[in-house]
C-alpha cells in the first residue's frame, strides 16, 4: 500500500503544509491583532517566521536527499499491506469514536464499549469473559481515579458521575 | 448479550450519577477552575477549597487551567453545566480586567457570587545596596531624566500590576520598559541579579526575603497592607492619587458559579464555604502565605467588586498610554 | 552550622509518621510517574491538601517523595512498553527500551532505579553542601544566558538523532513551532489558536508526548503477530545486584548527576533538558562498541541519574532564595509557606531544624526509592506477560483518564489522538520523535528569553557578547555545533544510509 519512499514524501508534504499554515496565520490573524510587526516587544510573528524559515530550509535539503539517494535503498522492503493496516487503522478509529462520544455520553457509557471493540481487533473471540474484562478494566480504572484522586471523569450530556 | 449488558450498565450508571438535579447537592467532587499555573496562590486557593470540601463533605479539587491572563479557565468554567460542580476562581484578572481590557466579552454581573476568598497587595520594590536614588520620589526622578532607560517587571504584561504601576509612572510622567516574565519569582531573581530597575513584589515574596528588597512604595492605601511591609511608604504617604480605592489596585479573588446555577445549589455553596472562610485554621494558613483572607459574602458582591470595575474601567488608558510613550522614544 | 541543621532537623525527620509517609510518597510517586499522563507535579497537586494539615516535615518528605519517585516512575513505561510515562522519561527508552527487548527488562528498571536514586543522592549532596553558593551563580543567569542555554540544548538534538541530523533538525524545529501555540507572553497576542479557547495556552506537554509515543506504539504493536499470546519471557529478578553494574558506570552516574543538579538549580530549566543532556554527552563520549541506542546500560543512566539529580537541584533556589526551581517545586513552595515558613535566607538562619528535616526527607526519599524500587520491580515487570491484546485497550485508557486528569479536558485527549497520528507518519518516515519534546520544552526558553534579552538591552545584540557568562556560553555553542557538524560527518561516511533504520525512536 505504501512504501517507505511515499510515507517520505507524505512527511515532507505535512511539515511543508505547517509551515504554509505558520505565514498564513502571520498575515492573517496575527496582522489583524497588530502582532505581526514592530520590536520584540509587541512582535509575536519574528520568531515563528525564522524557525518556519529554518524548517523549510532543513526540508529542501532532506527533499534533495530523498530525491537523489533513496529510490535505490527502498525497492522492495517496508511495504505496508492492506492486511497489515487492518488492526492499526481499525485502533484508532474506533478510539477516535470513543473520543468523540466521550463528551456527549460521558465515561461510563462509552469505555466498557470501546475496550471490547478494541478487544475484538486485538482478536479476542467475542464472549462473555471480554464483556467482563473489559468492564472490569473500565470500572477499577474509573474507581482508582475517581474515588481516590478525586478527578471527575467525563459526565456527557445526561451528567453520569457515579458517586463513590 | 453484549446489548443487554450496555443497557443495564447505562441504567445503573443513570439511577446511581442522575438523579434530579440537586436532590442532595452536592453528590459528588465538586471542581474549582483556577486560572493561574501552580504556584502558591493555588496553594491558596487549594487550602480554601479543602475547608470547603470539609463543610461540604465532598472533594473539591483545584484545576489549573491556565492561558490568555485567565481567560481560558473561565471560558472552560462557563461551558460546564450550571449545576453547581463547578466554581470559578475569579480572580480580578479575568473577572474584571480582561473585560476592561476588551479582552473578554462578560462583566462580573454576568457570574453568581458565592464568597470573597483572598486578597493580595503588592508594591514597588528594588534591591537593597541600590546608588541611583534612595526612596521612591529618587527613582522617579532618575526616571524622569532617563525616559526609556529603566527597566522593571509587573510580572506578565497588561496584569493588574502592570496597570497600577503604569498608572503611578503616568502619574510622575515616567516612561519606562515593562519586561514580562513566566513567574514572578523569575522577576525578583533578575531584580536581584540588576537586570532589572524596580519590580511588583507582593507580601509573599517580601515575608520571604526581606533582606533581599527595598520596598519603595506599597501600592494600596488600605492600613493593613502598609503593614504586612513593615510600614515601607504607600500611596497615601505620597500623595499619589491614583483614583484606586480598596481592593482596585491589587489582586484578589471572589469565589462564582455560572450565572443560571439553581439558587438552592448556590446557597449550598455559599453557606460551606462562609463556614470554610470562617475558620481559624483556614484564616491562619491564608495569612502564613501573605495572602488576606476577605470575609465579605455573595450579598456584597456588587458593592465591592462594582467600584473595583469602575475604576479599573477609569485608568485603563494608563496601559495604552504607556505603549505610546515607549513607540515614541524608539 | 551545615551539620548543626542536619542534627536539629534530624527529631523532626526521625519520626513514624515522617518516615512512613515518606514510604507512601515514594510509592505513590513511582505509580503516578508510570502511570502515561499523569507526573510528579500531577502527584504533588493531588496529595497537596493532605499534605498541609501535617506536621512540617512530614508534609514536606510526603510532597518530595512524590517529586522523587514521580520522577523516577516515568523511566518503568519506558523500560517496558516503549512509553514514557512522564517526558523526563523521554531520553530513557532510547536505551531502556531496547535492553528490555533483549530479555534485560528487569536490569534495565534495576539500573534505571540504581541510577535515579544514586543520582538522587548526590543531588542531595549538591544540595547540602552547596545550596547557597549554588543559588548565588544559578541567580546571576539572566535571560541572555538562559538564551545561550537553550540553544545548547538544541545542540543535543544533533548528538541523539544520529544517522538522520536533518530529521531529527526538523523534529527539533517542529517542537519549537509546536512552542509558540497559545498566549504570547510579550504582545499578549493570540499564536495559532484558530479562534478556539482550547488552544489559548497551546497544547498540553503531557497530551503532546503521551500522544507522539503511547499512541503511535500501541497502533504500531497491535500491528505485530499473534496478540493473545501470552509473551514467554523469563524475567531474572535483578535484586540488588544493578546497584553494582549502575556503579561500574560510576563516571557517567558522576556526570549526569552534576548535569542534573546544574540544570535543576537554574531555574526554568528542569529535567526533561538535564536528562536528555546528560543522554547526548554521555553518548558523545562513549565507545563506539558500548552501542547506544541498542540497549546500553549507560544510556539509562545517564538519563534516570540526571533526572532524579534535578530533584535535588530544583530544592536548591526553591529554599535557598524562594524562587521555585520549577512548576513542582513552586507547589513545594507553596505548601511550605501554608505551612508556615518562608524559604529563603531567613529560613537557613532562623529555621535550620527545618533545613535539615528537608534534606534529610529528601535523602530518604532515595533511600526508599532503592529498596522499594528493587522490590518491587518484578511485579513491574509482570507487565510483560500480560497478553497485548489486553495491553493495549488498558494502556490507551490509562492514558487517556491520565492526560484527561490534567485539566479535566477532553480536548486535550484529541490533541493526544492528533499527536498519535503525528507519531506514526514520523515513525514510518525514520524521523526521530524525542526532538519534538526537546524543542516543546526548550521553545518557550529560547524565544522569551531572547525576546526579554532584547528588551533589556539598550543596543540590541550586542547584551549577548557584553556579559562575559553569555559570551562565554555562545562560544561554547558554537564548539559544540562545531563538533556536532564534525561528528555527523563522521557518523554518516560510517554508516551510510543504513542508519537511517535507527533514526526510529
Amino acid at each position: 500500500m505504501l512504501g517507505k519512499k511515499q510515507v517520505n514524501w507524505l512527511v515532507i508534504v505535512f511539515f511543508a503544509i505547517i509551515i504554509a499554515v505558520v505565514f498564513q496565520q502571520i498575515h492573517t490573524s496575527m496582522t489583524e491583532q497588530g502582532i505581526a510587526t514592530g520590536g520584540p516587544y509587541d512582535n509575536a510573528a519574528a520568531y515563528p517566521r525564522a524557525i518556519a524559515i529554518l524548517i523549510g530550509l532543513l526540508l529542501m535539503l532532506q527533499a534533495a536527499v530523498s530525491w537523489f539517494r533513496e529510490p535505490t535503498t527502498d525497492t522492495d522492503a517496508d511495504e505496508l499491506t492492506m492486511k497489515q493496516a487492518y488492526r492499526p487503522l481499525a485502533l484508532l478509529g474506533i478510539f477516535a469514536l470513543y473520543l468523540g462520544l466521550l463528551g456527549v455520553l460521558g465515561y461510563h457509557l462509552t469505555t466498557t464499549p470501546m475496550i471490547i471493540a478494541l478487544l475484538l481487533v486485538c482478536g479476542a473471540r467475542p464472549s462473555l469473559r471480554i464483556i467482563v474484562t473489559a468492564a472490569l478494566i473500565a470500572f477499577t480504572l474509573a474507581y482508582f481515579f475517581e474515588a481516590h484522586l478525586k478527578v471527575v471523569l467525563p459526565g456527557g450530556i445526561y451528567g453520569l458521575n457515579i458517586p463513590w | 448479550m453484549l446489548k443487554k449488558l450496555l443497557v443495564a450498565g447505562a441504567l445503573a450508571a443513570m439511577t446511581l450519577g442522575a438523579s434530579p438535579v440537586h436532590a442532595e447537592f452536592p453528590e459528588r467532587t465538586v471542581e474549582n477552575i483556577f486560572p493561574w499555573s501552580a504556584g502558591t496562590a493555588l496553594s491558596v486557593s487549594q487550602v480554601i477549597a479543602k475547608a470547603m470540601g470539609e463543610e461540604l463533605g465532598v472533594s473539591v479539587p483545584v484545576i489549573s487551567t491556565p492561558g490568555a491572563a485567565g481567560t481560558k479557565a473561565f471560558i472552560t468554567a462557563m461551558n460546564r453545566p450550571a449545576d453547581g460542580y463547578t466554581i470559578f476562581d475569579g480572580y480580578v484578572a479575568p473577572l474584571v480586567l480582561q473585560p476592561v481590557l476588551g479582552n473578554a466579552d462578560w462583566t462580573y454581573k454576568d457570574f453568581k457570587p458565592l464568597h470573597s476568598a483572598v486578597s493580595n497587595a503588592f508594591s514597588i520594590g528594588g534591591r537593597k545596596g541600590e546608588t541611583r536614588w534612595t526612596d521612591f520620589e529618587g527613582l522617579m526622578a532618575y526616571g524622569k531624566a532617563n525616559p526609556g532607560k529603566l527597566r522593571y517587571s509587573s510580572g506578565s504584561r497588561n496584569n493588574l500590576p502592570h496597570m497600577v504601576i503604569a498608572k503611578v509612572l503616568q502619574s510622575y510622567g515616567v516612561v519606562a520598559q515593562n519586561i514580562p516574565y513566566k513567574t514572578d519569582g523569575d522577576a525578583r531573581k533578575d531584580l536581584k541579579a540588576g537586570v532589572l530597575d524596580f519590580s511588583f513584589v507582593n507580601v509573599g515574596a517580601y515575608l520571604q526575603d526581606k533582606e533581599g528588597f527595598e520596598i519603595l512604595l506599597v501600592l494600596s492605601e488600605l492600613p493593613g497592607a502598609k503593614a504586612s511591609y513593615d510600614g515601607a511608604p504607600s500611596i497615601t504617604d505620597m500623595n499619589i492619587d491614583l483614583g484606586l480605592s480598596g481592593l482596585a489596585p491589587m489582586g484578589w479573588t471572589w469565589w462564582l458559579v455560572h450565572k443560571d446555577t439553581p439558587d438552592d445549589v448556590a446557597d449550598v455553596l455559599r453557606a460551606a464555604m462562609k463556614r470554610a472562610m470562617n475558620r481559624d485554621d483556614v484564616k491562619e494558613q491564608i495569612s502564613r502565605v501573605g495572602f488576606v483572607p476577605l470575609d465579605w459574602d455573595h450579598t456584597q458582591y456588587d458593592e465591592i467588586v462594582g467600584p473595583v470595575a469602575g475604576q479599573l474601567g477609569a485608568m485603563s488608558n494608563a496601559l495604552a498610554w504607556e505603549e505610546e510613550e515607549l513607540k515614541k522614544l524608539r | 552550622m551545615l551539620v548543626d541543621s542536619l542534627i536539629s532537623g534530624f527529631g523532626l525527620f526521625m519520626t513514624p509518621l515522617a518516615l512512613g509517609l515518606t514510604l507512601l510518597g515514594v510509592l505513590f510517586g513511582l505509580l503516578v510517574g508510570a502511570l502515561p499522563g499523569l507526573g510528579p507535579l500531577m502527584g504533588i497537586i493531588l496529595l497537596l491538601p493532605v499534605a498541609i494539615g501535617l506536621p512540617p516535615v512530614a508534609a514536606m518528605g510526603f510532597l518530595i517523595a512524590i517529586f522523587v519517585g514521580g520522577s523516577c516512575g516515568g523511566s518503568i513505561s519506558a523500560i517496558l512498553l516503549r512509553i514514557p510515562g512522564t517526558p523526563l522519561a523521554a531520553a530513557t527508552l532510547f536505551d531502556g527500551y531496547p535492553m528490555a527487548q533483549k530479555g534485560r527488562a528487569s536490569d534495565a528498571i534495576g539500573i534505571a532505579i540504581s541510577s535515579s536514586a544514586l543520582g538522587g543522592l548526590f543531588g542531595g549532596l549538591v544540595l547540602i553542601f552547596a545550596a547557597p553558593a549554588l543559588a548565588r551563580v544559578a541567580s546571576n543567569f539572566a535571560p541572555p544566558e538562559y538564551t545561550a542555554l537553550a540553544i545548547t540544548g538544541l545542540i543535543a538534538i544533533a548528538v541523539i538523532s544520529d544517522g538522520s541530523l536533518i530529521k531529527g533538525l526538523i523534529s527539533g524545529g517542529f517542537g519549537l513551532l509546536l512552542a509558540t501555540i497559545g498566549t504570547d507572553e510579550f504582545s499578549t497576542g493570540y499564536r495559532f489558536t484558530f479562534g478556539s479557547h482550547h488552544m489559548l495556552n497551546g497544547f498540553h506537554i503531557v497530551a503532546v508526548v503521551v500522544g507522539l509515543f503511547a499512541i503511535s506504539e500501541m497502533a504500531y504493536q497491535c500491528m505485530s503477530g499473534d496478540l493473545l499470546a501470552k509473551p514467554k519471557i523469563t524475567v531474572a529478578r535483578p535484586g540488588f545486584r544493578s546497584v553494582l553494574t549502575t556503579l561500574r558506570h560510576w563516571k557517567n552516574l558522576l556526570r549526569s548527576s552534576v548535569i542534573g543538579g546544574f540544570f535543576g538549580a537554574l531555574p526554568g530549566a528542569g529535567g526533561v533538558i538535564s536528562s536528555f543532556t546528560a543522554y547526548a554527552v554521555a553518548k558523545a563520549m562513549a565507545k563506539p562498541e558500548e552501542k547506544y541506542g541498542e540497549g546500553a546500560e549507560g544510556g539509562v543512566v545517564a538519563t534516570e541519574s540526571s533526572n532524579n539529580a534535578t530533584v535535588g537541584g530544583t530544592l536548591v533556589p526553591s529554599l535557598a532564595l524562594g524562587i521555585p526551581g520549577d512548576a513542582s517545586s513552586a507547589v513545594l513552595i507553596g505548601a511550605l509557606l501554608i505551612l508556615g515558613y518562608f524559604p529563603g535566607p531567613t529560613l537557613f538562619e532562623q529555621q535550620p531544624e527545618i533545613v535539615g528535616g528537608i534534606f534529610l526527607v529528601y535523602l530518604a526519599s532515595n533511600v526508599f526509592l532503592l529498596i522499594a524500587g528493587i522490590l518491587a520491580t518484578p511485579l513491574f515487570v509482570y507487565v510483560l506477560r500480560v497478553p497485548k491484546v489486553f495491553l493495549i485497550p488498558t494502556v490507551l485508557l490509562l492514558c487517556s483518564i491520565g492526560t484527561y486528569a490534567l485539566q479535566a479536558s477532553v480536548f486535550d485527549l484529541f490533541v493526544m489522538l492528533g499527536f498519535g497520528l503525528v507519531g506514526i507518519l514520523l515513525r514510518a518516515a525514520s524521523y526521530p520523535l524525542a526532538p519534538v519534546v526537546i524543542g516543546i520544552i526548550l521553545g518557550p526558553l529560547l524565544e522569551n528569553n531572547l525576546r526579554r534579552s532584547l528588551l533589556i538591552s539598550q543596543d540590541g545584540y550586542w547584551i549577548f557578547l557584553d556579559r562575559p557568562v553569555s559570551a562565554l556560553l555562545l562560544g561554547i555553542n558554537v564548539l559544540l555545533i562545531a563538533g556536532a557538524i564534525w561528528f555527523a560527518i563522521r557518523q554518516g561516511r560510517k554508516t551510510g544510509d543504513v542508519s537511517e533504520v535507527t533514526g526510529q525512536s
